[in-house]
């Protein structure tokens, strides 16, 4: 409390007093409205957890939003992007990005020494031999003798596996990984059989072969296996911490589940989690695994990174990450400067971005940063190849796909933020073509020619009926139901009927699962991994559902073929070669009607510079900057308290006063 | 009276059994245990994930009765539902495994600083203004405080949610435009714009109401006698008005007390206050039916504790009134 507001709650008091009608109880109540006011503080977070840095510098927060608690930091559960966000600071990958290199993206070692060996194995089959650095430590840790975290070993990669296959841990990553790492789905099919999983039991797919050594043994090739390494699934874990953190009463005091305690070997780790509040990181005093990399970014950021080059990760020693469900809230912290970032959603977009798609000047005044990032990810409509109508009727499907304007869809719904999607890969897989132009985009006219040879002249068959199509989306707010009638109203263009049905969301699932639908709209992946296999296995015949994901049911041979070339081949030109062919049958044979590859627009504050944008770091944290002294000045600047409003208080209660005496004077 | 309180206890069993099997059958009817597996697990799930998720929470037995040959047909989910809760085993979340005691009793507290000192500065001004607009009745203060009470009433909630964000918290930079803390003084700053909310956005309903039980009492012929007899308005209005309209308030008051527990989804959300209303609003969203079974289940426990409640103090404040 200042001497100033101090000075005006005195100011108040005596002026209640004055008046000869305030009683003592108005007195105190204007007294506390005021004191309430001009002593309040309007910063919504707590002090910081220090005041100084390990090295006598002031201790620097970085603030954050996330839009929901997160569900689990169990690293083999966590697949949400919430969860994914808050544990990238605390639980470390075998391999991690190169937070710099995202055209294309690019593996580096994390907790492993060097990237895995791929080496034939004798009995057939592929293996990948791993060496972990020495000398990682887990937290500091109650779960540990004294506290003290042990270091990492590969018996905690093979634990990390074993919990994969855990029946009861229900890992996502499960029902891939047991395609390929040896033993994986036989032991879960054993632990589900049996209702409980003997940890005593090694996996024949994971090998320790020394204290820090590993081999992880496939049945075929499968070089994506790296980018799980790059994956928190993959993650060592203390068996100590999981069996510590088991949510049960020991001497008379609950634990938590260990879903929420990770107990990982990252740069943070938690001090504090308050439910649906806020999540505060602090950093790792044993830190070492990784340094600031010495190179990789672009010559624009040249003086603002090479000071850091080779530095000890991290730069800030507390991340405050504060649960926000609404969006307002947000925009308005970061616009007082109590949030270092913020996504540009739709509520103050407007207020943000010009029509040019700029910061608007008056960010811009106060050193805010825009920023512009495009997600791995496409969406598109599926169209359902098993169809009597679409399935056998090529040039149907590429006049539909013609008469599709992606453009308009994103002006119109998305404040043109995403990008038009020309191709399935979205850019910086390996196989985009930057210059690649979709043969059946936008054109109208040559929808309606194409729609004449599939057999439809202006929407009519040859016997004058009008060809009817259904479009299945997921309906229920009004946005979804203006976007249906734009998808409808596109398609009809061509003279033919669409009918749109609206689905809840698990209703379009189980359609698209059981093959129920002729255009199913709002169909789209986000990469798991930034490679072509991530995405072309979508159309790859053998994944069929319910068990696979190709909803549109595409099955072409030549594609298989190539596919199953490209999906065990190592990257380089070859394989971007026959990337490029499976992109051309796409093209040509149009299984879906592409949309967009998703983008966002984020502000960073000017004391908060960003320094990496590769979109698979989840946050990256740990190479985050802030300027504390700035943003303490800013941060006094723009909030500043008026007084009249005290004014109008004292007002509001002499009326009332007034209107007391009033009373008495009536009665 | 123990007679009549244990029988309206004994009651309390088939109506909450009623509100559960509605509340189960209204859930799965709009989206089956598989479709909750979908959502919860996302896009990308596979059937195999979707099967290990059912069956870990046991989503995978038949829903109200089990047919299947061999099986007892109590072996459901909804009678295992209910068994657990008979004994107050509230469960876990389905979404993040949270045990849901622990869920609901860090909930209560925030949701309670919130609208327990809301409630009563609303009844405390309610039957001020309320009192002071009867003894000035017919007045032109009366009408146009009727005429502001209205445009009150006529103001949506998040009107005055996005008013008191942006002009109060954002533009004058007197309080937090959100947050939450539960440690000492720095609590009531969080509390402070919110409570105030609350308070303005019912004001305008509960002086209107307040203010036509008075006027009904002051036509009474006893205040008539007391005014003949020489009695101030202002004694006629505190000690007989306000004391005989207490009956009509007790409905309204202690029916209410309940929700002060279940805190507001609105205010709760916007202000970022960790409470009850914000632990159903997530589950909803989730959807996690766990927790919105858990939060049924307690809703409808408070709303007929509330309602006995009401009945006693009836008997308290009015002694024509007798339990039997």
């Amino acid at each position: 409390m200042t001497p100033r507001s101090i000075s005006r709650c005195f100011a108040l008091l005596a002026a209640a007093f004055a008046c000869s009608f305030f009683t003592v109880l108005r007195a105190a109540i204007v007294l506390a409205c005021g004191f309430a006011m001009g002593a309040c503080s309007n910063n919504p977070h707590p002090e910081p957890l220090e005041k100084k840095s390990g090295d006598g510098t002031p201790w620097k927060v970085r603030y954050a939003a996330l839009p929901e608690d997160p569900r689990s930091l169990d690293p083999q559960v966590s697949y949400d992007s919430v969860s994914r966000r808050v544990l990238e600071p605390l639980q470390e990958c075998l391999l991690e990005y190169q937070p710099f290199k995202t055209d294309p993206y690019e593996l580096t070692p994390c907790l492993l020494r060097a990237l895995p060996e791929r080496f034939e194995r004798s009995g057939g089959g592929i293996g990948y031999k791993c060496e972990l650095k020495a000398g990682i430590l887990f937290h500091n840790d109650p779960c540990f003798p004294e506290g003290r975290g042990r270091e990492v070993v590969a018996e905690d990669v093979l634990y990390a596996f074993q919990r994969i296959a855990d029946p009861k841990v229900e890992c996502p990553a499960l029902s891939t990984l047991q395609d390929y790492v040896e033993g994986l789905a036989e032991t879960f099919e054993a632990a589900r059989k049996s209702d409980s999983f003997d940890y005593h039991k090694p996996i024949s797919g994971l090998r320790v072969t020394g204290k820090y050594t590993f081999e992880i043994h496939l049945k075929a090739a499968y070089p994506q296996l790296l980018y799980w390494l790059a994956m928190h699934f993959t993650s060592p874990v203390a068996k100590e911490a999981v069996e510590f953190y088991d949510g049960k009463v020991h001497d008379g005091a609950t634990r938590e589940m260990f879903r929420f305690h990770p107990v990982g070997t990252g740069p943070f780790q938690i001090a504090e989690w308050k439910r649906n509040t806020r999540i505060r990181l602090k950093r790792n005093p044993d830190y070492r695994t990784t340094t600031f990399p010495l190179e990789g970014w672009n010559a624009d950021q040249e003086a603002l990174l090479r000071p850091l080059a080779g530095k000890a990760l991290p730069f800030v020693d507390e991340v405050n990450m504060t649960v926000f469900r609404e969006t307002i809230p947000i925009f308005l912290l970061f616009r007082q400067g109590y949030l270092d970032g913020m996504g540009v959603g739709k509520d103050a977009f407007s207020s943000l971005i010009t029509p040019s798609r700029d910061l608007s000047g008056k960010y811009k005044e106060r050193g805010v940063s825009l920023h512009r990032d495009i997600e791995p990810s496409t969406f598109f409509m599926a169209l359902n190849m098993e169809d009597p109508v679409l399935g056998p009727n090529r040039k149907l499907r590429q006049a539909l796909s013609c008469a599709f304007n992606a453009k308009s869809n994103l002006d119109i719904f998305f404040n043109s933020v995403p990008i038009v999607a020309e191709q399935l890969l979205p850019p910086g897989i390996a196989g985009y073509r930057k210059n690649f132009r979709n043969p059946y985009g936008y054109n109208l006219q040559k929808a309606k020619g194409l729609l004449a040879e599939a057999g439809y002249p202006n929407g009519k068959d040859a016997g004058g009926k009008v060809l009817e199509i259904t479009l299945d989306t997921t309906g229920g707010s009004a946005n979804e139901r203006l976007m249906a009638e734009f998808d409808q109203q596109q398609f009809e263009q061509l003279g033919i009927k669409v009918k749109v049905v609206e689905n809840p969301f698990a209703r379009l699932m189980e359609k698209l699962d059981n093959g129920g639908f002729q255009i199913a709209a709002g169909s789209g992946w986000g990469a798991d991994y930034p490679d072509p296999e991530n995405f072309y296995f979508l159309y790859y015949s053998k994944n069929l559902p319910p068990a696979g994901k190709n909803h549109s049911r595409y099955q072409n041979p030549e594609f298989d073929k190539l596919f199953e070339t490209m999906a065990t081949m190592e990257n380089g030109p070859a394989r971007e070669g026959l990337a490029l062919k499976m992109n051309d049958l796409l093209a040509e044979d149009v299984p879906h009607v592409l949309n967009m590859h998703r983008s966002t627009f984020s502000l960073t504050q000017p004391w908060a510079p960003r320094i990496q944008s590769n979109p698979l770091l989840e946050g990256g944290l740990k190479y985050a900057v802030v300027d504390y002294e700035m943003r303490e000045q800013l941060r006094a600047q723009w909030n500043k308290k008026p007084a009249w409003p005290l004014a109008v208080l004292i007002a509001v209660f002499a009326f009332g006063a007034f209107l007391t005496l009033h009373a008495r004077r009536t009665s | 009276m123990f007679a009549y309180l244990l029988r309206r206890l004994f009651f309390f069993i088939p109506i909450v059994f009623g509100v559960m099997l509605l509340t189960f059958v209204l859930f799965f009817v709009v989206q089956s245990p598989d479709a909750t597996a979908r959502r919860v697990l996302g896009q990308k799930a596979t059937p195999k994930s979707v099967e290990n998720w059912l069956h870990n929470r046991g989503y995978d037995k038949p829903l109200l009765i089990n047919h299947t040959p061999g099986k007892p047909w109590h072996d459901s989910l909804f009678i295992h539902q209910m068994g657990r809760l008979a004994t107050f085993d509230l469960g876990t979340s389905d979404v993040s495994g949270r045990p849901l005691r622990e869920v609901f009793a860090q909930g209560v507290l925030p949701s309670l600083l919130l609208t327990l000192p809301a409630f009563l500065l609303s009844i405390a001004l309610g039957v001020g203004l309320a009192l002071y607009l009867v003894f000035i009745r017919n007045a032109v203060v009366d009408l146009a405080a009727s005429l502001f009470c209205v445009a009150l009433m006529s103001v949506p909630v998040m009107v005055y949610v996005i008013f008191g964000q942006f002009v109060v918290a954002q533009v004058l930079n007197y309080f937090p435009a959100f947050g939450f803390e539960l440690s000492g003084w720095s609590t009531p700053k969080f509390l402070l714009l919110p409570v105030v909310l609350m308070v303005v956005s019912g004001l305008g309903a509960d002086v209107r109401l307040f203010r036509a039980l008075f006027l009904e009492e002051m036509g009474q012929d006893y205040i008539r006698t007391a005014r003949a007899k020489g009695v101030s308005t202002v004694q006629v209005l505190m000690r007989h008005v306000l004391k005989n309209g207490l009956i009509n308030l007790i409905t309204l008051v202690v029916a209410s007390l309940p929700f002060l527990i279940m805190g507001s989804l609105l205010l709760e959300n916007f202000f970022g206050i960790p409470g009850l209303g914000n632990v159903l609003f997530t589950a909803i969203q989730a959807p996690d039916f766990a927790v919105v079974q858990a939060s049924v289940f307690l809703g409808s426990l408070l709303y007929l504790g509330g309602l006995l409640l009401t009945d006693v103090c009836y008997a308290w404040a009015d002694p024509r009134i007798r339990l039997q």
